[in-house]
């Protein structure tokens, strides 16, 4: 029976992976499409039908490009850099319900990897290592645009970390638990978050841009004064990890912002749970892409000012708000 | 028992990392790898609030502000040694560090017969465990850090201005 279930889980993983790569892959030709139709052209659309097999295209592009190494570079912490980015990001997926738990072959299987008791606290605790992907890859190109991306990111994420974490805060006050399974359990139950906790909402979405290093807030790597930021330096495979990196972090920031605020899998019967998670992750990511398309780079006084005179005391008002309603004391 | 002793070699050899890397950046990935090991252990205890808070606070953002301070001073530099500001603190740290192995290992001995740790309930390090008895029980306690935190935080805002302060006296009382 140990046996059964690690081979369950090990398949799990391999499957989640899978879809995270797809995922990558496909959210990447999606934005090129999208932004394409945003600026009145068509985007890649010469590999394949409708350009669908770029990705593979890029991939192999990627893959038999030079790996280079800047001679200055410490050897380690640049090879260690995007691998520590990309575990980040994928190690954070494996706490999200993905759907209802299915029934095959006799055996009841969640659809996630794990499901502790402290999910919540698991997905804040591996999306604030992804900071260190970024810092040690701008500290090791020994680059000052590289190093000031990098020191950059790591001031931005540990500003806006703290809001996303204050965001969230409600939703456990009103529900009682951390455990993802059973937050989107009581928003199938009673009510979508969303409704509820509209501040916190936008509030955990805007950090979630920050901390995904999208436009608006992809100041680590604004490439009008810091040519590509922390990732000037890298090339070929270790360059391609950083964007992995970057749109697995944006799958996981909608399946998070799914999850908490929008029922996670919970939707009409006439759909499977799991093709209702996977429609409105996908909503989430053509707003991501929206807002790329929309929106110019803060300037980075403001992003600063706006993270911890803006966000934070909304979040924290509307956390004592509900708290106090939770008390019953008002 | 294996993963401990994995684990435990691990942890010893990241903590030996920090003091002996070359480079700052160097050392500070090593406490990061001793932190999360550490987590790890917490884990292996059921405490699992404890090894998220673990990984929050010093894996999270203790470390990266390091990281922060770290890579903003050494960057570009020549690693060099410095002269050593206190005299014979090698020495004497070598001393103390085998003196509380040398304790460790004798509580080890000693306490080797049965389990330490006997009377804590199932559960007891999860989150609504933890909740409950910082909330219940040790409030006072929880109050009394929360105050000290906050004069902490309010004493660095303070001082930091009064020094900080780039205007000359003219425009200040102007201001006023």
């Amino acid at each position: 029976m140990i046996l059964l279930s690690v081979v369950i889980t090990v398949v799990k993983v391999i499957i989640l992976i899978g879809i995270l790569m797809t995922g990558f892959a496909y959210t990447m030709l999606l934005e090129r499409r999208l932004l394409g139709f945003f600026q009145l052209r068509l985007g890649p659309n010469r590999v394949g039908p409708m350009g669908l097999l770029q990705p593979l295209a890029d991939a192999i592009k990627m893959m038999t490009k030079e790996d280079l190494l800047p001679s200055a570079a410490d050897p380690l912490v640049f090879r260690l850099a995007p691998v520590a980015a990309l575990f980040a990001a994928l190690a954070v997926d494996a706490v999200i319900p993905f759907g209802a738990p299915i029934h095959l072959f006799g055996l009841t299987i969640s659809l996630d990897i794990a499901n502790p008791g402290i999910g919540l606290l698991y997905v804040f605790a591996f999306s604030s290592l992804g900071v260190y992907g970024l810092v040690l890859a701008g500290w090791s190109s020994q680059n000052k645009y590289s190093l000031l991306g990098g020191v950059r990111s790591s001031a931005q994420l540990i500003s806006y970390e703290l809001a996303m974490g204050l965001s969230v805060l409600g939703i456990l006050i009103t529900v009682g638990s951390a455990n993802l399974e059973t937050i989107v359990q009581f928003q199938a139950h009673h009510w979508w978050f969303v409704f509820t906790q509209v501040i916190p909402f936008l509030v955990f979405f805007t950090t979630a841009i920050a901390e995904t290093n999208r436009i608006p807030f992809d100041l680590p790597e604004a490439e009008s004064e810091l040519v590509a930021g922390y990732h000037t330096e890298y090339s070929g495979i270790r360059f391609a990890m950083f964007y992995m990196a970057e749109y697995i972090n944006m799958i996981t920031a909608s399946g998070m912002a799914v999850t908490l605020f929008f029922g996670g899998w919970s939707g009409w019967s006439f759909l499977p749970p799991i093709i209702w998670f996977l429609l409105k992750v996908g909503a989430f990511l053509f707003v991501f892409i929206w807002i790329r398309a929309t929106l110019p780079r803060f300037r980075y006084d403001r992003l600063m000012n706006f993270g911890w005179k803006v966000l934070v005391p909304l979040a924290f008002v509307y956390v004592l708000a509900t708290a106090a309603l939770a008390s019953g004391a008002i | 028992m294996v993963g401990f002793i994995i684990l435990a070699v691990l942890s010893f050899a990241s903590a030996v990392g920090v003091v002996v890397a070359r480079t700052p950046v160097h050392s500070a990935l090593s406490l990061i790898g001793n932190v999360v090991t550490l987590a790890v252990f917490y884990l292996l205890l059921n405490a699992e609030f404890m090894a998220a808070a673990q990984v929050i606070v010093y894996a999270g953002a203790i470390m990266v502000l390091f990281l922060f301070v770290v890579t903003l001073l050494t960057a570009g530099k020549e690693e060099r040694e410095r002269p050593e500001s206190l005299a014979g603190q090698r020495a004497l740290s070598g001393v103390l560090a085998v003196a509380a192995g040398v304790l460790l290992a004798g509580i080890a001995v000693r306490d080797s017969a049965g389990p330490l740790v006997t009377r804590f309930s199932a559960g007891y390090g999860s989150l609504s465990a933890m909740g409950r008895v910082l909330w219940g029980p040790d409030f006072d306690y929880l109050a009394v850090v929360a105050l000290m935190l906050l004069t902490a935080a309010l004493a660095v805002l303070v001082l930091n201005r009064r020094a900080e302060d780039p205007r000359p006296a003219a425009a200040k009382e102007d201001a006023s």
